[in-house]
């Protein structure tokens, strides 16, 4: 129902007796909780506003409202063959490793049957998994929402289809908004057909040479949908049609690794329930996540201690490092790109800021955009930047 | 397009012709990005959809200034924008109607005026401007420097013509400034059409085509030479015998294919002009015509497939381009004016020249004619952006089809510029020796 | 010579302020000079502009920004003037301000697969520099030899191949800009994302009304090992576009997916010489690319279905030059249609793809109900529409009457569940629809997002966001897919 999240957000808007606004904070499965600074505030669950409103295959679209489990959009979407191009990371819950279908291709499946991801959650984190390399991010999918500002209006933009640019893109401003910007009720997603079939390569070398490599392979037209390295040991997904599979393969070289063994290590990346993600204790080491033009060398990231996982061609590379913010940060940017303190102790997100700061003059457009869409500062306030 | 054309211009024919080309343009701006001048200048009005809009106004009765005139005259008149437009704007019919409206209305600075009598003056009267390219040789060290890079250095020898031997007979135009400036041309396309067959004759009293005058504001007196030339050939074709009239420059050819068009209006010449310019073709016309008769003179196949082989094998060893490897420079009165892309370069492959790729061949080399000497500096622009273009690959030479692309390429390129028929008829002799 | 539009005290004002940081060729003031920019590529609309200024640099585009918005002249941004909605319609009491002449590419990285260009770098020149390295720069609008960059950033251009390749939005990582203050922000980044909230996903199709452009950095892609097109005959629309939700239902995103009506394939060929079916209702072009065999595999899949769905000839291109052949004549749709009528009027809907038919039944009584032609050019793929309706505006009413004709099918899109525009954007043309796609608050909001980057309105203003006056003027109801939005809450 709708009505009653119209009126929290309204009562909350107009505040208690001494007419001050009362901060929400949304709520749905919590899986990503972890993520974005502490917010106070009184939670708001959303999750009782679910369900999947319209999934035409043919059209390649579905519509969700943000209560409806993550699990339950993908498994709709792999019933017909199809799925959610960006891979996102469900997080939270036990991992619940389902083996691939046989014979069948090996569509994604609802990696935790405990998950409580949400689809409203997916799309306020905005977050992409291994495909992301390939397909787009979360936010290259939508193709519209509906919201519920800061006023209690519920408003509707963009649409149900592939191309639209009637008035401003506020749909995709939504992505990885961490719900500062309005309760996203409703959402619209370009879905695609699964792959036919999938392999999953692994070669031994050193990072430089790794780097290197993604980015020659990103040059030529091979199907790599997925990409890894850690420790010496880089894994490679090619997806597609068998010849195109099979040709890169033999083209590229490396092991082919098992099709249970890769489902299940591309499950383990895109989940972090790799070992990498889960060896260093968050509290002691925390996880940094480094957004770099891909080509940035493994030397330009060498003020930065501990351990490195890269995935994404080589544009994403997570650090599991006790350096300071202000080095990693500055590292990140001297390469052209951003840092993340991705998982820490709460303590530390709240003191030095989860995202890289942002340049005066952005900063004074997010805050101007903050005010445009929540007046009275009531969603999530904080959880992005301390700002607003 | 909306049109609202002035009552002193919407019943005269150039009013109702300018009219309906203006009605075909959509302002899609298409044409822009394949103009020269707009690529250099990007400023709407030094592009063709711009320039229609100039001309448009002007004859929807707005004021005018010197500076619609100045657009106009920056116009190259390369017609690449004909090519580019899907709506089939006639481009080239609507600027000549907008320079001479144009020209009514305004006053040219003096110096202005000047420059273009003496060029309209000179430059079609072969007996007075092949002696002053021969003072100019002489005294180069006494000339600007802008003016000596215009002369040529001495004329290529032209070699001797072949007798006039073959029943099948064509007429060749000699031009205006080409005798003067490169004789082998014609002198090449004989030897070239003899080995196949056909003679080539030259009419006596033959001028120049009129575009020269045409295009520097002397749109009567080009008419006039129009009509003079239609007299000089007019025997030869009424006798009959005549199959076709080439044309070894396509500046010149695009003229005369639309002498029809330029006379339309004249009762006395319409006829014979319309009879001419249907007549009238390209020399890469002719040959592709007569493929099959050319083919069977360069049948050396196997000796030239060992030969160019040979040739790549040596030039590797002593590092220097095949001397095959040629680039080509499409002329625009050839690409755009004429329509004709692809032919003198298939010709050239079939006889064993490698093309090297060159980028943006679509555009002009800044030579258009006599506008290398009145916009010296967007043709020298042009010029140097072309050469680069042509050079850019390993070519060992530069062809092209019109004197004029040809002697403006020459001034600043390190490698030879000649006529692409001059080039066939040096490969043709050469296999010959081999035979 | 001034225009009667344009108060000369004013436009002296801003004149002799902006000589002082221009060179004097820059700018253009005399009507002579500023009346052949009185319209982009939609020229039923026109306005002179005060003034036209043509920057070479980002320091000249700040200064003459930093001037405008100190004396309060608004600005509109204007690229190659190709766009067909109005975006870059001048303003009678603004400056116009032309990026032409920034037109270099600043780098390329064949390695990183990026090129970092200048805003009125055309879109098909990045592909061109990026042709040796065996990339290119996907989204290719069918103005695509003549459009800038930062105009299609402006729009969110498509193009004939964007339902596999996505639109500029999917392709541009990085675009560098000015706010009307002169503040320089940067959008994005040459990472894969950026910190805070998605302002390059909100600055890509905000028309010129954000920020102004300065410099993009679009990622290249590897050119496809082949690519091969199959031209389809059918002998009736609707079938056609039955076999679009064909392919789409077989598992398969074509390369491309374009559909043509025969008025349009008829108007066309007499540019392109594609080798078009002219006795055919409706083309569709299919395309598949990839690795040679992968291509021949889905080319095959793509005939059966068509076969299926009633094709009455099927050609496969053979060569490369064929299948642009096939593709130049579609993009050269639009102006083709200057062959056969004075002027046209091209609308931009997207609709769900299964309502094609009643789409196409719905045009075909307006053709009748306003005695104007309407050919159909289709990016099948995604549902965009391009009818084109013929007109004469040297006819008096008939401008009029195509007005009329396009709002209908504009709306009776929004009432199929779809959008006014696709990708050519709101711009001046379209401008009344907003009021029926959105609500009164939704388009508030918007107007806040546009006060975020511009408080005072100067940047392209009266573009894209109608005013709440205009909609009431307009009197069109805000109802979305046949229905009221949320009817169970209470309205404001």
């Amino acid at each position: 129902m709708l009505s009653p999240l119209v009126d929290a957000v309204r009562a909350a808007a107009a505040g208690g007796g001494d007419g001050k606004a009362r901060a929400l904070r949304i709520a749905g499965g919590g899986s990503k909780d972890f993520y974005g600074r502490p917010t106070a505030g009184e939670p708001l669950d959303v999750r009782g506003y679910a369900g999947i409103v319209a999934y035409e295959p043919t059209e390649l679209v579905v519509t969700a409202r943000c209560g409806t489990p993550l699990a339950e959009l993908e498994a709709t979407l792999a019933a017909s063959g199809q799925m959610l191009a960006f891979e996102p990371p469900h997080f939270g819950g036990p991992p619940d490793l389902q083996p691939p279908h046989s014979g069948g291709p090996p569509g994604p499946q609802p990696p935790y049957s405990g998950a409580t991801a949400t689809v409203g959650g997916m799309v306020a984190a905005g977050l992409g998994g291994p495909r992301r390399q390939a397909a787009g991010a979360l936010r290259d999918f939508v193709l519209g929402v509906t919201i519920l500002d800061g006023r209690g209006e519920v408003l509707s933009f963009g649409g149900q289809v592939m191309k639209n640019v009637a008035g401003y893109d506020v749909s995709r401003l939504m992505a990885g908004s961490l719900g500062t910007l309005g309760i996203i009720l409703e959402v619209s997603l370009k879905t695609l057909p699964c792959p036919v079939m999938e392999e999953t390569l692994q070669f031994e070398m050193p990072e430089d040479k790794a780097i290197a490599t993604l980015n020659r392979w990103a040059g030529q037209p091979l199907p790599v949908t997925a990409s890894a390295w850690c420790a010496g040991e880089l894994h490679v997904r090619l997806s597609g049609a068998p010849v195109a599979v099979s040709a890169a393969r033999e083209r590229m070289g490396g092991v082919r690794i098992d099709a249970d063994a890769a489902q299940r290590f591309w499950l383990s990346i895109r989940e972090q329930s790799a070992v990498f993600f889960g060896a260093e204790d968050a509290l002691v080491r925390p996880l940094w996540r480094l957004s770099v033009p891909s080509t940035t060398p493994a030397a330009a990231l060498d003020r930065i201690e501990g351990a490195r996982l890269i995935e994404w061609g080589g544009a994403l590379r997570w650090a599991a490092s006790g350096t300071d913010a202000a080095t990693i940060r500055d590292v990140a940017a001297k390469a052209g790109g951003h840092a993340t303190l991705f998982r820490a102790e709460a303590g530390l997100r709240e003191r030095i800021g989860v995202f890289q700061p942002l340049a005066p003059a952005a900063l004074a457009i997010h805050r101007q955009l903050k005010a445009a869409f929540d007046p009275h500062g009531i969603f999530n306030p904080g959880r992005m930047y301390a700002e607003f | 397009m909306q049109t609202h054309l002035a009552d002193w211009i919407k019943d005269t024919p150039e009013g109702i012709a300018a009219e309906a080309i203006l009605r075909k343009c959509v302002h899609c701006g298409f044409c822009n990005a394949t103009c020269p001048t707009y690529q250099l200048r990007g400023d709407e009005l030094d592009g063709p959809r711009g320039r229609i809009y100039l001309i448009k106004q002007m004859l929807e009765g707005e004021p005018v200034s010197a500076r619609t005139g100045l657009h106009l005259d920056r116009c190259l008149t390369c017609r690449a924008c004909e090519t580019t437009c899907p709506s089939g704007v006639q481009y080239g019919k609507l600027v000549d109607i907008g320079r001479a409206v144009a020209a009514r209305k305004l006053e040219r600075p003096w110096f202005d005026r000047l420059q273009r009598r003496v060029l309209a003056g000179v430059l079609p009267r072969p007996w007075l401007f092949a002696p002053l390219v021969t003072l100019g040789r002489w005294f180069r060290w006494l000339l600007p420097a802008s003016l000596a890079a215009k002369v040529p250095a001495d004329a290529p020898a032209a070699g001797a013509r072949p007798p006039i031997r073959h029943a099948r007979r064509m007429l060749v135009l000699a031009g205006c400034v080409q005798p003067a400036l490169s004789p082998d041309i014609n002198a090449a396309a004989a030897r070239v059409l003899d080995r196949i067959g056909i003679s080539l004759v030259e009419a006596e009293g033959a001028g120049c085509c009129g575009a020269l005058r045409f295009h520097l504001d002397y749109q009567a007196d080009g008419l006039q030479d129009m009509r003079r030339l239609i007299d000089a050939w007019w025997p030869l074709v009424e006798q009959g015998g005549i199959e076709a009239i080439v044309m070894t420059a396509s500046g010149c050819g695009v003229t005369v294919k639309e002498y029809g068009h330029h006379l339309a209006g004249d009762p006395a010449y319409r006829d014979k002009a319309a009879r001419i310019s249907a007549m009238t073709r390209d020399l890469s016309e002719v040959l592709q015509a007569e493929r099959v008769l050319l083919e069977r003179a360069l049948e050396t196949t196997h000796e030239t497939t060992h030969e160019t082989a040979s040739a790549r094998l040596d030039s590797r060893a002593t590092d220097k381009p095949d001397a095959r490897s040629i680039a080509f420079h499409p002329p625009c009165t050839l690409q755009h004016g004429q329509q004709l892309r692809g032919v003198a370069e298939g010709i050239l492959s079939a006889a064993g020249f490698k093309l090297v790729p060159v980028p943006d061949a679509h555009l002009c080399c800044g030579s258009a004619g006599t506008y290398s000497l009145l916009q010296p500096a967007l043709s020298s622009q042009l010029q140097a952006d072309k050469v680069a273009a042509l050079q850019s690959g390993d070519a060992s030479m530069i062809l092209t089809a019109n004197i004029g692309c040809q002697s403006h390429l020459a001034a600043a390129a390190r490698l030879p510029v000649r006529h692409w028929v001059v080039a066939l008829d040096e490969r043709m002799a050469e296999m010959e020796s081999f035979k | 010579m001034g225009d009667p539009g344009v108060n000369i005290e004013r436009q002296a004002q801003v004149r002799a302020r902006l000589a002082a940081l221009l060179p004097a060729e820059s700018i253009l003031f005399e009507r002579e000079d500023t009346r052949p920019y009185e319209c982009d590529g939609l020229s039923a609309y026109r306005q002179q502009p005060m003034l036209v200024v043509l920057p070479a640099n980002e320091d000249e585009v700040r200064a003459v920004l930093v001037a405008c918005h100190d004396m309060r002249v608004p600005v509109v941004p204007r690229g190659a003037g190709t766009g067909l909605s109005g975006g870059a319609l001048p303003m009678g009491d603004g400056v116009l301000l032309s990026l032409a002449r920034m037109k270099k590419i600043l780098s390329l990285d064949p390695a990183a697969r990026m090129a970092r260009v200048q805003p009125g770098v055309r879109n098909l020149a990045i592909s061109e520099a990026a042709a040796p390295y065996g990339l290119y720069y996907a989204p290719d609008p069918s103005s695509q030899i003549a459009c800038t960059i930062g105009g299609n950033v402006a729009e969110n251009s498509g193009g004939v191949h964007c339902l596999k390749y996505g639109l500029t939005v999917h392709n541009v990582a990085r675009v560098r800009g000015l706010t009307i203050a002169g503040e320089v922000v940067e959008f994005g980044s040459e990472a894969l994302d950026a910190a805070g909230y998605d302002l390059l996903a909100l600055m890509i199709g905000s028309e010129g009304m954000l920020a102004v452009v300065t410099e993009v950095s679009v990622r290249l892609v590897p050119k496809p090992e082949t690519a091969r097109c199959i031209m389809a005959s059918f002998d009736d629309v609707e079938r056609a576009g039955d076999a679009v939700a064909g392919i789409i239902a077989a598992g398969i995103i074509p390369a491309g997916l374009e559909m043509m009506d025969q008025a349009a394939t008829r108007a066309v060929e007499a540019f392109a010489h594609a080798g078009y079916d002219l006795e055919a209702k409706a083309l569709l072009l299919c395309e598949a690319d990839g690795n040679p065999e992968e291509v021949a595999g889905e080319i095959a899949r793509m005939s059966e279905v068509l076969q299926r769905q009633g094709a009455t000839a099927i050609r496969v291109s053979r060569s490369e030059a064929e299948r642009l052949l096939f593709w130049a004549g579609r993009k050269a749709a639009f102006p083709a249609v200057g062959r056969i009528s004075p002027d046209y009027y091209c609308m931009d809907g997207t609709i769900p793809r299964k309502r094609l038919g009643e789409m196409l039944r719905f045009i075909a009584a307006m053709e009748a109900k306003y005695g104007l032609r309407c050919p159909n050019v289709f990016h099948a793929g995604d549902g965009n529409l391009h009818p084109l309706i013929l007109f004469d505006a040297n006819v008096p009413d008939e401008l009029h009457r195509t007005e009329q004709f396009a709002a209908e099918v504009l709306e009776k899109c929004i009432a199929l569940g779809g959008t006014i525009t696709g990708e050519h954007g709101v711009g001046i043309e379209k401008i009344n629809q907003m009021c029926v796609q959105f609500s009164a608050s939704e388009l508030a909001l918007m107007r806040g997002v546009k006060a975020a980057f511009d408080p005072d309105g100067l940047l392209n203003p009266a573009k894209n966001i109608p005013t709440l006056h205009r909609c009431a003027e307009h009197g069109g109801m805000h109802v979305r897919a046949g229905r009221l939005a949320h009817p169970e809450l209470p309205r404001f």
